[in-house]
């Protein structure tokens, strides 16, 4: 490694993801990463495939949720005392290249958080329109509720410092950790940058991505979430 | 003055579990307390309740009773919702400990995690 980062960590969240998560954590390795793997409750053999393919691999007892299995990872990488971690999806989606521009970007002096965005390059492949709708429904609850001036958001692909890691305390443990996480960068009042990424779609991740109905769940979890301590 | 008496008994009951939820949930136990506070109000003096009622074309000052009745209903489902979701915080919180812990152990790491707060919120 490079600059003031020594020890970066790879966060991956997977629940029944053994067809791809080998894969997906062979290339982090091959890359250079260590990768600690959430096995969340799986019923397949999501946690033996990334042990195989050198992941570190933690597993939840019960399937709590992909905001749950994020913040088991992002605990026990800064156990490990990691200064560095990315956040990065199992089901193939990323690539690992994305890895060193995220962590180029937390190297600048000031910045704690690098948070992948589809749309600063248009370079996103086959993303298609109902996804693109929900994407900018999304943008706009995200960017009026935060204030963050962000260009993507629920985008896996995110760097942080330890630093940044620890402003972070994820309690919405499915789907709305992705607007709970840009909510906790606003009131860190940490900075952030954008970096632009590359997200491959394929009918497998697709597959298992949110859906238009996701979007009802997400806003009833964050209402409630404000209700109580 | 049976109907008056027992409401007023159930409304008590509610007046006291909003101040038992106001700790936890200031917004149910504040919108619980208020509308057991009103249901009171209307069950003493259902003239008020008639007349209330009329202003805001419900009908009949009873039929305002039975809708803050509905109301504290909801508001009690509402809290006994959050509830659920405060558990489940626990049990997340006590499902990583155990994750990171046997993960440390197949490593062949002292298990050092700091102690977790399961106690729960009253």
């Amino acid at each position: 490694m490079t600059g003031r980062i020594r020890n970066p960590w790879v966060v991956v969240a997977a629940y029944n993801e053994a067809p791809v998560v080998g894969t997906v954590v062979s290339g982090i390795r091959r890359a250079g990463y260590a990768v600690v793997v959430v096995d969340d409750g799986s019923g397949d053999r999501t946690g033996d495939v990334a042990l195989l393919a050198g992941a570190v691999v933690v597993r939840h007892p019960i399937n709590l949720g992909q905001g749950a299995a994020l913040q088991t990872g992002i605990d026990y990488a800064l156990e490990q005392r990691a200064d560095a971690l990315v956040t990065f999806d199992a089901d193939g989606q990323h690539s690992p290249a994305a890895i060193a521009a995220l962590l180029a970007a937390i190297e600048q002096p000031g910045i704690d958080f690098a948070l992948g965005s589809r749309f600063l390059t248009g370079a996103t492949a086959n993303l298609p329109v109902s996804r693109r709708i929900l994407l900018s429904a999304a943008l706009w609850f995200t960017r009026a509720s935060t204030g963050l001036p962000v260009t993507d958001t629920h985008n896996g692909l995110r760097a942080m410092t330890a630093r940044g890691a620890r402003a972070i305390s994820l309690r919405q443990n499915r789907m709305a950790h992705a607007s709970e996480i840009l909510h906790q960068i606003a009131q860190s009042r940490l900075r952030f940058v954008e970096v632009p990424v590359n997200i491959e779609y394929s009918a497998y991740s697709l597959g298992k991505g949110q859906r238009i109905t996701d979007a009802l769940t997400i806003l009833i979890d964050l209402f409630a979430r404000r209700l109580y301590r | 003055m049976i109907a008056q008496l027992l409401l007023t008994a159930f409304l008590a009951l509610v007046l006291v579990y909003a101040w038992s939820a106001h700790r936890t949930v200031p917004i149910i136990g504040l919108l619980a307390g208020g509308a057991a506070l009103a249901g009171l109000y209307f069950v003493w003096v259902p003239e008020h309740a008639t007349a209330l009622a009329a202003f805001a074309g419900i009908g009949r000052g009873s039929d305002l009773i039975v809708y803050t009745w509905v109301v504290i209903s909801l508001l009690i489902m509402l809290n006994l919702h959050i509830k659920l979701r405060l558990q489940l915080d626990m049990i997340t919180r006590l499902a990583r400990a155990v994750a990171i812990d046997r993960a440390k152990d197949m490593l062949g790491q002292k298990a050092e995690a700091p102690p977790i707060e399961l106690q729960a919120k009253k």
